[in-house]
């Protein structure tokens, strides 16, 4: 509507007040936020000027959580309140849990839901709660620097996080009062960081080669004219830099021949002394590693570790990571000489032989300008700072992709796929199916996620039955069940049944381990209370366009009313006005339609004279665009 | 944007089945730019569900307008047929006889010496193969003789498919 445009500059009264947002990288051992100021954007530090915050909460008895470096110093002393690595936990059912297991020192319980709960001295926290936790003292941090309220934050995620995963993810900043602008997978975050698109020559394909210490991620994206696309992502879930440190540590046992039963103690010993080893070598050659303070009662000679020894061990290591990067290429339909950039993200990047390997496959330089632990951050900024509307003109728009295949689980348990996984999102697709007896009335609809055949091999994401099929014979009832993925990868199915004129629909939000007893009753609820829920959300939508409406007109008729209109005029527009109101009181959404009618044709020819003023403006000297 | 409209007249497309792949990508970004959930986020709930809906449509839209095979499907679905149906299964004999010998040779695939020269000789005879059927299905079309067309994309289709095999294939081998 044309009044609307003009009425509101920038939406905001004071037009050129920047919004505050701020870019969060939640990560596994440490989380960060960043801002875009002054065109740049910047990590934030706490008041002691550190920027990384450890990713750990400490519960106390009757006080507020610690997190950061103050809960990280009790990971020993008060292991059992004190939660480090929840990233590991988000999404997950108490099962996967167990299986992750021993490494992990609380006491867990299963929920009702099935989530798994960890048992503090303040009760029992979802990882939800904990992520919750961790990302309020990020706003507040966020808050504090930039002396404002935010308008919202983009969060990253790790671009194989599945939907329960990002659900969770979503769930944790509405429990920390958080708005979510945007999840941003991390390797679309990072190639964003280097601002690459503001050089307008500037224009191919981008590698993001992300090595963290757990996970490997690749992601192949297309930059061109400001819009970053991702054309595919891959990866290895079970691949990082972790395996370089056990890989030096076996190493180091069998030239010692220390007994393959070590005790947590010994195993650690040896982890730290590779650890220690791999980051001298990043400066010399060649090092003694020293067993002086082994814990053992033997005792073992010092052994030296070349670079070359130590290249030999890690290669094989990196070689996994250089297949998937092919496997990708070949996913992307890209070959490895179409690659213009590479970003390199993650701790583990900054291991030279991984810099040297990846170079070596590419035939080029790699970008490694930006901290490899903080480029996710940074970039997530840049995309909150757009989202947030502080940017006008061209903008940066970020094309991502559905990282895993999403299906349903058809006879005999296999999975039929409806969305491959590498699909552009956002993304809507139907399958249609029928009963296949007679008389049937029900029918069960089971929603995973994942690559495999088999549904016990896949995620399972949700589980309902749709009933109140009108009874016919087998075959005769059309369902269509709709999957729909929205901008941050979050997926609604909708199951419709379509026969003779009667249609209905459900909604489900897949969610990590709610029960399927739960998800029943709630479909089942949700089900007979369609009608009702369906006019709720329309008075609600019409309640929220009245309002923007009157807002509009009376704005405009504080600036515009005197100077363009008759008092006849005017109390023209302020007597529908009041009908507006009232029907916008009222709880009858078409009332409210008719009324938001009415004001519009009230109001048209006052948006035109607008309109024409604002023309006779613009010939004055000053362009459309700064009206 | 009206998302009940066909493909080609969202991006401003006559209904054809020459398409110049660097103008629609083109169309399709500068869409995407307009319509996309990141336009809207300030917006009120209904206007970022539209938005959702209308880049859902325009990814679907550009899929298909894209690739040939789905594009060569959609003319003919607009013209009412389906070629894609489970009952439609005349075709050929000399062509599936030509398939069955495509198919074997595929299976042997991994076992012969030189599989990335076998490889790229079949990736060349299937990518030619292709291309003639593609032409193929231009001029029928152009010509509304749409039996012909549909007998040429459900060709089409079978060879697409086996390349897609061959790409697999080629994927583990390279393993």
């Amino acid at each position: 509507m044309a009044l609307l445009q003009i009425a509101e500059p920038g939406q905001s009264a004071k037009p050129h007040q920047r919004k505050l947002a701020v870019g969060i990288d939640l990560g596994t051992t440490h989380s960060l936020v960043a801002s875009v100021r002054s065109g740049q954007a910047e990590t934030l530090a706490n008041s002691r000027g550190e920027h990384l915050l450890p990713s750990v909460v400490r519960y106390l008895a009757d006080e507020l959580p610690q997190v950061g470096i103050k809960a990280q110093a009790h990971l020993v002393d008060d292991a059992a309140n004190t939660v480090m690595s929840v990233k590991r936990l988000m999404g997950r059912g108490i099962d996967d849990v167990k299986r992750l297991g021993e490494s992990m020192p609380y006491l867990f319980e299963a929920c009702d839901q099935g989530m798994p709960l960890i048992n503090t001295v303040s009760g029992l926290k979802s990882p939800v709660q904990v992520s919750a936790d961790i990302l309020r003292a990020l706003v507040q941090r966020g808050e504090s620097s930039l002396g404002g309220e935010l308008v919202g934050a983009v969060i990253t995620v790790p671009a194989y996080f599945d939907d329960a995963q990002r659900q969770a993810t979503k769930d944790a900043a509405q429990l920390a009062g958080i708005q979510v602008l945007r999840l941003l997978n991390e390797p679309t975050a990072a190639a964003v960081a280097y601002g690459l698109e503001q050089d307008q020559q500037e224009q191919g394909t981008i590698a993001v080669f992300d090595l963290g210490g757990g996970t490997f991620d690749i992601s192949i994206l297309r930059m061109e004219q400001g819009v970053f696309e991702v054309l595919a992502t891959g990866g290895d879930s079970a691949l990082g830099g972790d395996d370089f440190d056990h890989a030096l540590a076996e190493w180091m046992r069998q030239e010692r021949q220390i007994p393959a039963q070590l005790g947590l103690a010994e195993q650690r010993f040896l982890l730290r002394l590779a650890r220690a080893g791999k980051e001298l070598l990043s400066d010399v050659c060649s090092t003694e590693l020293s067993f002086n303070d082994w814990p053992g009662d033997a005792t073992y000679a010092d052994l030296e570790l070349t670079r070359e020894r130590m290249n030999l061990l890690l290669d094989p290591i990196i070689d996994k990571a250089v297949r998937a990067t092919k496997r990708t290429l070949r996913d992307a339909k890209v070959a490895l000489g179409d690659i213009a950039r590479i970003v390199m993200v993650g701790g583990s990047t900054r291991s030279l032989r991984v810099q040297e390997r990846v170079a070596d496959l590419f035939q080029q330089p790699l970008l490694t300008d930006i901290d490899p632990d903080r480029v996710v951050a940074l970039g997530a900024a840049r995309q909150a700072d757009v989202l947030a509307g502080n940017q006008s003109g061209e903008e940066l728009l970020l094309l991502d992709v559905l990282p895993l295949s999403l299906g349903l689980e058809t006879m005999g348990g296999l999975v039929e796929r409806v969305i491959d996984r590498n699909t552009p999102i956002p993304v809507a697709r139907a399958q249609e199916f029928t009963t296949y007896q007679d008389g049937q009335t029900a029918m069960a609809i089971h929603v995973l996620q994942g690559e495999r055949e088999l549904v016990q091999d896949c995620r399972s994401l949700s589980r309902f039955d749709l009933r109140g099929i009108p009874a016919m014979a087998a075959g005769a009832a059309k369902i269509r069940v709709t999957f729909q993925v929205d901008a941050d990868g979050l997926l609604e199915v909708s199951a419709r049944e379509l026969t003779s004129g009667v249609a209905a629909s459900v909604q489900v939000k897949p969610s990590y381990g709610l029960s399927d007893v739960q998800i029943a009753d709630m479909i089942k609820a949700s089900w007979t209370n369609v009608e009702d829920d369906r006019s709720a959300r329309s008075l609600r939508e019409q309640q929220v366009e009245a309002d923007r409406l009157g807002e509009a007109i009376t704005m405009a008729l504080a600036e515009d009313g005197a100077r363009l209109l008759t008092s006849q005029q005017q109390q023209v527009i302020e007597n529908q006005m009041q009908q507006l109101v009232v029907a916008r009181n009222g709880h009858d959404h078409h009332a409210i339609a008719k009324q938001i009618e009415e004001m519009a044709k009230a109001s048209d020819a006052f948006a035109a004279m607008r309109m024409d003023d604002s023309i006779k403006l613009a010939l004055a000297g000053k362009s459309v665009d700064q009206l | 944007m009206d998302i009940s409209q066909d493909y080609f007249s969202c991006y401003g497309l006559s209904c054809d089945f020459a398409v110049d792949p660097v103008a629609l990508r083109q169309s399709h970004r500068q869409l995407q730019q307009q319509h996309h959930p990141d336009r809207f986020v300030s917006k009120s709930d209904s206007d970022q569900r539209r938005a959702v809906q209308i880049t859902a449509y325009l990814n679907q839209a550009y899929a298909t307008l894209s690739e040939p095979l789905k594009r060569g499907i959609y003319l003919l679905q607009l013209q009412g047929m389906d070629p894609l149906a489970p009952t439609n299964t005349q075709m050929p004999m000399d062509f599936l006889l030509q398939q069955i010998e495509l198919r074997e040779s595929l299976e042997e695939m991994s076992q012969v010496q030189n599989p990335e020269t076998q490889m790229d000789s079949m990736s060349s005879r299937l990518q030619h193969q292709a291309s003639q059927l593609e032409s193929e299905f231009a001029q029928a079309y152009g010509l509304s003789n749409f039996e012909i067309a549909e007998t040429s994309v459900r060709k089409l289709q079978f060879i697409v498919k086996l390349q897609q095999q061959l790409d697999a294939l080629e994927g583990a081998l390279l393993d």
